[in-house]
Formats: structure tokens, sequence, C-alpha cells
């Protein structure tokens, strides 16, 4: 009788063990391309470049010849090396500025878009333009020629009076700033659109509601929009962030390109400087996503 | 005495509260109940997005005058926007320093086999990642996301080295491999982009499908890829515009044997000038005699993804509000 049960029993579960597997099988088969290709192309090449981070890398006759040397590329980065650290600070000092005007330009402009208005298709069609060019050398040659620059600087001699009225030492970080405007434009095409349909997923009810409450616009902004926008605009940040460091052209990369050719540095030295930028971007991101995590369980649950 | 009080009181407020409708009718009007009802926020709306459209199309505008400029109008201070009469040298110029037609054909195949492949490849994926049980989905899902992250300087040297012995060094296979394997151009976005997709499909759906005995093949072949959609058409339109434009990756993995229309650009000022022009504008710090023939060259690049983003545009739009881009 006993014997009986522990037959089913064990036999049940064989079965549920098979019924899992074949579950997962199919999960594993879906999973297979990918998992190849990182390990491949994403998990291999990262590995070797940390290896190399901690040697002496030379390239003799074709083959690479490795002397490990332990921290002292990094430590040859932070006390030697007279131009890179340079470069990373003014980077990220002004990275930290232009973020966060960044995600507040895509988040106003897509708030109008959002509005509805005759002849919202054609403009938001103009909107999502730099989803098309930001990534281009187009786009370099065009900034190249000046044609990127903001027309009123100039005309209104802008730069003057901003020196006149708060001083050198707050000037020249907001002249920077407004320099830089055309990449705040550029580069927040990606972010507008994820804003957007951000929006979408707030139900029309209840706006609906707030307003038979009595509420303003105003007021709907702050008590619904935006607390509803929180996760987005960590999503946006993020992106922001993965967008702005990732950009081939921008001068940190360009130390670290220069050194892996250099005979003097070579690719280890080079390898290190990439993954100290690296682990600067992993904390950077990590402030961002633990920031949105606070403020949205603050609210009372992750959505 | 009291109930006379009272009267009057309510009178009071009676006429207030008139006073009040008629003032909030007013308001209405201006500002409105939603916030876009009102014409005071409309003119708003209207004029900060006028002026910010315009600082976008600035640079298109300028290229687009700059390119039927002859090199009179480009040294002449006096003509800024509107040339004096339209000179179409500069395009045949570019096209053939850019040896359009060669180029062209690169780019295309690269950016068309590229995208398809990445479509199918991150559709995959992400629909493993949001319907399919298996052990360590989280940490699959958390290495797409580092994977996004790394640098591209950080492995370009390893993966020199693996495509040179894989034996597809200086072809396009370079970039169709990693498509196929969904570690395309931004591979993870797109990915987590399906993945957001699958969640919010009504699993009633599936369901059904998996209780009438389909196998998850057909069920994702059959079912959830034609529902997909929306999601199809961003990824790929994304795709396709960043395969198009990318520099840095054909810069390094590419040579003179198959170059993509993107590098051409930078080597046009070379090709037409000579070195003579080129030594003064090194001097001069820009010349503006090659201005006209690259901006032709960049209208020219830039052309072909305008028009399909023209064509596609109401797809797309329409797309990222109901693909639940994000979620």
């Amino acid at each position: 009788m006993s014997l009986h049960k522990e037959n089913v029993k064990s036999k049940r579960r064989s079965g549920q063990l098979r019924y899992r597997w074949n579950n997962y099988k199919s999960g594993y088969l879906f999973m297979l391309p990918w998992v190849l290709g990182f390990s491949i192309f994403v998990a291999f090449p990262v590995g070797w470049s940390l290896f190399n981070s901690f040697h002496n890398v030379k390239l003799r006759g074709g083959k690479f010849q490795y002397e490990f040397i332990g921290l002292d590329n990094f430590r040859r980065i932070l006390t030697e090396d007279n131009v890179y650290p340079v470069e990373l600070l003014l980077y990220f000092q002004e990275m930290l500025l232009i973020i966060p005007l960044i995600l507040f330009f895509s988040l106003v402009v897509s708030l109008l878009l959002n509005q509805k208005f005759a002849g919202r298709g054609p403009i938001r069609a103009i909107f999502f333009l730099p989803v098309i060019f930001a990534t281009g050398q187009v786009l370099m040659e065009l900034f190249g020629q000046g044609a990127g620059e903001l027309p009123f600087i100039e005309q209104y001699n802008l730069d003057g009076i901003i020196r006149e009225y708060v001083g050198p030492q707050l000037a020249d970080p907001i002249m920077g700033v407004l320099g830089k405007a055309v990449i705040i434009l550029w580069y927040s095409g990606v972010q507008i659109l994820i804003f957007i349909a951000g929006y979408q997923t707030i139900p029309r009810s209840v706006y609906e509601a707030i307003r038979i409450d009595g509420a303003t616009p105003w007021e709907s902004f702050w008590k619904i929009t935006l607390p509803s926008m929180i996760p987005f605009i960590g999503l946006n940040a993020v992106f922001t962030i993965v967008d702005l460091f990732t950009f081939p052209m921008n001068p940190v990369m360009e130390q670290v390109r220069k050194n892996m050719f250099d005979v003097k540095t070579g690719y280890g030295y080079a390898s290190a400087q990439a993954w100290l930028y690296f682990t600067l971007i992993l904390l950077l991101l990590g402030i961002a996503l633990w920031i949105t995590y606070r403020s949205t369980v603050k609210r009372g649950g992750y959505r | 005495m009291k109930i006379i009080e009272t009267i009057k009181q309510m009178n009071v407020t009676f006429n207030a509260r008139l006073n009040n409708r008629q003032a909030q009718r007013m308001k209405k009007l201006i500002v409105g109940q939603h916030v876009s009802d009102g014409m005071l926020m409309k003119l708003v709306i209207y004029f900060l997005l006028a002026i910010i459209a315009f600082l976008y199309l600035q640079p298109l505008l300028y290229m687009l005058s700059t390119m039927v400029k002859s090199s009179g109008d480009l040294i002449d201070p006096v003509v800024q926007w509107i040339p004096q009469k339209l000179h179409f040298q500069n395009l045949s110029d570019a096209w053939r320093g850019l040896k359009y037609p060669d180029a062209f054909k690169n780019t295309m195949m690269i950016a068309l086999i590229c995208s398809i492949f990445q479509v199918a490849s991150c559709a995959i994926t992400g629909y493993a990642l949001a319907r399919l049980e298996f052990p360590g989905k989280t940490i699959a899902f958390i290495l797409i996301i580092v994977s996004f992250l790394v640098p591209p300087q950080l492995t370009v040297i390893p993966l020199y080295s693996i495509y040179s012995s894989l034996g597809v060094l200086n072809t396009p296979l370079v970039f169709i491999i990693p498509a196929i394997f969904g570690q395309g151009l931004r591979g993870a976005l797109f990915i987590i982009i399906f993945r957001q997709f699958f969640l919010t499909q009504p699993k009633a759906l599936e369901e059904a499908a998996k209780i009438d005995g389909a196998s998850v093949y057909r069920l994702f072949f059959k079912i959830m890829l034609p529902l997909a959609r929306p999601a199809i058409i961003v990824v790929f339109l994304f795709s396709f515009v960043w395969y198009w434009n990318m520099y840095y990756e054909p810069s390094m993995f590419l040579n003179q044997a198959y170059q993509p229309l993107s590098i051409r650009l930078n080597l046009l000022e070379q090709e037409l000038m000579g070195n003579k022009l080129i030594n003064f504008a090194v001097a001069v710090g820009k010349d503006p005699l090659t201005e006209g023939p690259k901006m032709a060259g960049a209208f020219l690049i830039i052309f072909p993804p305008l028009l399909i983003y023209l064509l596609t545009q109401r797809w797309f739009t329409e797309g990222i509000e109901r693909s639940g881009m994000v979620e």
C-alpha cells in the first residue's frame, strides 16, 4: 500500500521534473544565440581587457607579450599621467551639468508635445529627427561648420551680459553649458520618445477624477504626472549617461585611443584607463538608479 | 430678525458665487480646463514649440542652403541663407568624392542585413526574458544591461583579434555576425524594448494557444511575432539608422576595400581639393570653399534614412506610443 504510494509520488516528481525541464528547454534554446554572442563578443573581450589592465602589453612580431605588473598601470594613471585625470575630471564635471539639463529639457518638450493641438503629428516628426541624426558623422560635420551654434548668443552679446551680471567665476560654466546647448537639444531625442511613451501609461481616468475633485492642471501635474514619471526619469538618466559616456568622440575616449597605439604606454595602460572610466560610469549609474529607487519606494511600491 | 439676517447673508454669498461663475467662464476660455484647452496655453505651446523646432531644423536648413551655394556665394559675407543662384556643382562633386554608388551599396548592405538580423535575434531573446521560465533569467537580464554599458574602446582590440582570427576582418561580416547573436550595435537596448513589449501583451492569448496544443516555437512565430509589429518597426528603424550612421566601428574594423559613407565623408575634403587647399584650411581653421561640397556630401548621406523616416514616421510615432516601449 505504502509502496504504491511512494511509487506514485516518485513518478509524479519525475513527471514534474520532466515537465519543468521541457519548459526550461525552450527558454534556454531561445536564449542560446544571445548567450553565445555574449560570451564571444562581450564577456571574452571584457575579460581580456581586464587581464590586460594588470599587465604591460607589448606587441612583438604580431604576438602579444604580457608582463604582470599588478596595479602599476593604475598607479601611473593617477600619479604620473598629467592629461588623463584632468580630462576625466573635466568631462565628468561637464556631464554632471548637462545630464540634468537634458532630462529637464526633454521632460518639458515631451509635456508640450503630449498636449492636444492642431498639427501635432508633423511637429512631433520634427522633434524625433535627432533620433536619426544624432549618432552620425554628419552631425559632427555640421557642428564643425558652426551650424549648430545657438544663433542668439552672438546676436545679443549674451556672453558680455552674463559676465557683467554674475561675475566671471560663474559665467564660465554658464557659457560652457550654453555653448553645449546644441548637444542638449540633439541628445534628447530618444529621451523625449521615452517620456511620451511614459505618459501613455497613466490612465486618463485619473486625470478626470482629480479634475472633478477640483484640482487645477498645475496641481494635477505635480500630484499625478510628475510622480508617475519618476521611473521614466530614472530610465532616461540611465540612457543619457550611457549615451554620453560611450560616445566615441568624447575627450576621455580620445585619450584612451591615443594611448592604445602609443609605443610608450601600450594597450595595457589604455585598458587600465578604460577600466577606470568604466568603473566611474558604473558608480554614476548606481547613484542614478538608487535615487530613482528611493523616490519610488517613498511613494509606496515600485511600479 | 435672525431669519432676515441669514437671508441677507445667503444673498451675498449667492451674488459672490454668480460673479465667481462669470469669472470662471472667462478663466475657462483663457486658461482652460485641461492644460491645453485654453487659448493662452495654446499660444504659449505653439510659441515654445516653434522656437525649439527652429533650433532643430536650423542645422538642416544650413546644410540645404550651403549645399547649393557657389564658391562666390560661400565667400561673400553678404550672402547668408539664400544663395544668389542655385548651384548644383557641389552635389555632383560630392557624388564623385564619396564614390556614392559604391559606398551607398556598402552602407546599405551593412545597415539592412544587420538590422534585420538584429530584429530577429533581439525579439527571440526579449521573448525568452519576458515569457519563458528558466533558472538564471535574472542574471541574464543583468548581464544584458551591463553589456549595454561597456564603452566600445574597452573591447576594441580584443574584438579586432577575434575578428581577424575568424577571418572576417574588412568584410561586412564583422557587423553581421554579432548582429545574428544579438550583440549588434546597442543590441541590449533592443532586447529590453522587446522584453517590455512582450510583457505588456495579455497572457490569456498564449494560454489559449497552449491549450489548443501549440508548441512554444509555433506560438512565438505564428502569434507573438506578428503581434509585435509596432515594436519591430521601432527597433528596425533605430537599428537601421544607427548602423547607417556609425563611424567608430567601421573606422576600426574596415579598411579601404569596404568603406561606408560615414568614413568617405571624412575623406571627402582631401579627395576633392588636393593638398594645397588643405594647407590653407589648416592655417585658417576652416576652409569656406570646401563647405559647399561637404554639406552636399552630408545631404547625400542623410537623405536615404531621412526618406525612410518620412515614410515610416506615422507608424514609428504610433509604434512608440503603443509598443509600451517602457513600462
